[in-house]
């Protein structure tokens, strides 16, 4: 059999298996364990197992739970409230300051807990509720904590960077630093976006009350004190010191990215007992499981991924697709539109995790070929992943939203996040025409 | 796709819990719950060692030689070991596309026909894991590290979790198709 006749087999096998609804990691170890047995020696089935032990055995790979860990503390507390409460007293002065808080809020919480649903959750659960009772569209509201979320996925410390890290042998702590550019490039455009449709809103309730009388939220005026500014910062100061003891501590060359994320997963748990007293069982109870859950679940998926890899590799099919993709001589660009559509089109399906490791092989060496920065690439992948965040039918973030606000519906809030869609798209526009954005601070501190 | 960890903590219905079947998964359930805390307590663990790590080497000068492999070891005997707790809870996470677009009846069917090769794949895994395990034993296999662990410890939690994930998956197949 061919590489070509084997690839299309194995990629077949793979879509039956995936959409049989086997969950991910089963469905990916089973096609592999079977074209092992087929198209392999006999004695490199006798390695399975190992082969999964040796690859999960990587410390980058396992710091992964205890940034589960680090996240489901601060998203199990009531510090996305106390952040998103203090911001919004030090911006409601600016249009639409309430939503430009959240967009903040998401960028802020996203960095200390680095997942996408604990961001959405633990902001929207009170973002979203405030909003609406601040007459923002239920729609609107939904979007911009959604979109806020998926930078839960780009800014440090990113579980898909680390992956990214892994699949394509780059450094961990570039990609980190990569990430900070463009995070702030998207807390820009969704906050200006937050202000322009604010303003679009605040207009037309204006317009309705000159012309009725008819009375409306957005056009009430907050006003704060200085020592009310002041004195929403004692709650939100720890963590956002967390936040940037834990990046100094890894940059400074105090600690490795392992244990940064031992250290920062003991020290939020240390913050949150300190600052909200959870620190009984019942509070590190639901913590502890929830973390359980979540990187059980993703490390099984990366084991079995890396095996399904492993055997892609062994059976030629990643150099074969890579070197047919050369061989189309496409330009540079349409080669990096035609694997951004392919990772955007797997995000349809698939979460980040699976998509990174099942196709950097086959994605990295013609870009690679082609010149591009596998740093940069590495980040633009993630923006795009992002938007899989926030449309259906995965949209992971679109989920966690309706249970949050189930009221709102599933309707409104997709059509409330696809603005959002179309300014990651900008985003990734921009990324591919100033590359410095993101590849500025990783050169400026690793030179 | 489907949620990760049910929310509420309730187990979905195609979880036996009467007759023959039910018992056994009482049973089951009592050792997940047991693995469940035995892997918390393990990813809580890492993060100190790991933490004493920064402090020992730099704050008090002390070498680190094992922390990092003893924080991996932790790690992966957590994830095995918790893997049937989590599926228990249809914690694994698969593609649902089809179940929109099917009967009811087609689809549990093909839910049914899903647990089959998802038994089928890990229980052949765990047999693997099992062979590994009594090599290691047998070799008197340690890892090749300076601190040099014996093996059996990662492979002996992998077998176990991959045998009770196994275990919880025949069940949830002898339940049969169930429509939801």
């Amino acid at each position: 059999m061919t590489p070509l006749e084997l690839g299309l087999l194995f990629g077949g096998a793979t879509l039956a298996a995936l959409f049989s609804g086997m969950p991910i990691a089963f469905a990916l170890g089973g096609v592999a364990t079977v074209f092992m047995l087929a198209f392999m020696p006999a004695a490199s089935v006798d390695t399975i197992a190992q082969n999964v032990y040796e690859e999960l055995a990587s410390i980058t790979l396992l710091t992964i739970p205890l940034f589960i860990l680090k996240g489901a503390a601060i998203g199990k507390s009531r510090a996305g409230k106390d952040l998103y409460d203090a911001l919004h007293t030090w911006l409601h002065r600016i249009p639409g300051g309430l939503g430009v808080a959240v967009v903040l809020a998401c960028g802020l919480f996203a960095a200390m807990a680095g997942s996408s649903p604990a961001t959405c959750s633990a902001i929207g659960s009170s973002g979203i509720p405030e909003m609406r009772r601040r007459g923002y569209s239920p729609g609107f509201a939904a979007g911009l904590v959604a979109a806020g979320g998926t930078l839960g996925i780009l800014l440090p410390p990113s579980i898909v960077m680390i992956l990214y890290a892994v699949a394509s042998e780059q450094s961990l702590g570039r990609l980190f630093l990569a990430g900070i550019g463009p995070g702030l490039l998207l807390v820009g455009l969704f906050a200006t976006y937050a202000m322009l449709h604010w303003k679009k809103e605040h207009t037309k309730a204006l317009a309705a009350h000159r012309d009725t009388g008819a009375e409306s939220e957005l056009l009430r005026v907050d006003h704060f004190t200085f020592r009310e500014k002041l004195s929403a910062l004692p709650r939100v100061m720890p963590f956002v010191l967390l936040l940037s003891g834990v990046m100094i501590a890894l940059y400074s060359g105090i600690a490795t990215p392992s244990e940064t994320a031992g250290l920062g997963a003991v020290m939020a748990l240390l913050l949150i007992a300190a600052v909200y007293g959870a620190w009984r069982l019942r509070d590190l109870k639901p913590i502890f499981l929830g973390t359980l859950g979540e990187s059980g679940m993703l490390l099984m998926i990366i084991g079995m991924s890396l095996l399904y890899s492993y055997v892609m590799s062994y059976l030629h099919i990643f150099q074969s697709a890579a070197a047919w993709i050369v061989g189309l001589h496409l330009s540079k660009w349409l080669l990096l539109a035609a694997m951004l559509l392919m990772v955007m089109v797997l995000g349809f399906f698939l979460p980040p995790v699976s998509i990174i490791l099942m196709t950097s092989t086959i994605v990295l060496p013609p870009l690679k070929a082609a010149g591009f920065d596998l740093v940069w690439f590495g980040v633009v992948m993630v923006v795009v992943m992002e938007m899989g965040l926030i449309h259906p039918p995965v949209g992971l973030n679109i989920f966690v939203i309706n249970r949050i606000a189930p009221d709102i519906g599933l309707s409104p809030i997709i059509w409330g996040t696809l603005p959002f869609v179309a300014l990651m798209m900008l985003a990734v526009v921009i990324l591919s025409a100033f590359p410095g954005i993101a590849l500025w601070l990783p050169n400026l501190v690793y030179g | 796709m489907t949620d990760a960890v049910l929310s509420d903590g309730s187990t979905p219905p195609d979880v036996p819990r009467t007759g023959v079947l039910g018992a056994i998964q009482a049973l089951v359930d009592w050792v997940n719950g047991a693995m469940a805390v035995v892997s918390s307590i393990a990813i809580g663990v890492a993060g100190l060692v790991l933490t004493w790590e920064v402090i020992g080497r730099y704050f008090l000068k002390i070498a680190s030689d094992w922390q990092d492999e003893f924080s991996a070891l932790l790690l992966i005997g957590a994830t095995f070991a918790s893997a049937a707790w989590t599926q228990a809870r249809r914690g694994h996470v698969g593609i649902d596309a089809l179940a929109h677009l099917l009967p009811p009846g087609a689809d549990a069917v093909r839910r049914w026909l899903a647990d089959l090769c998802a038994f089928a794949f890990c229980a052949y895994f765990a047999w693997k894991c099992g062979k590994l395990l009594m090599e290691a034993l047998d070799e008197g296999q340690t890892s090749p590290s300076a601190w040099g662990p014996p093996l059996w410890i990662p492979y002996g939690s992998m077998t176990a979790g991959m045998a009770l994930l196994s275990v919880q998956l025949l069940l949830q197949t002898l339940r049969g198709p169930v429509r939801r």
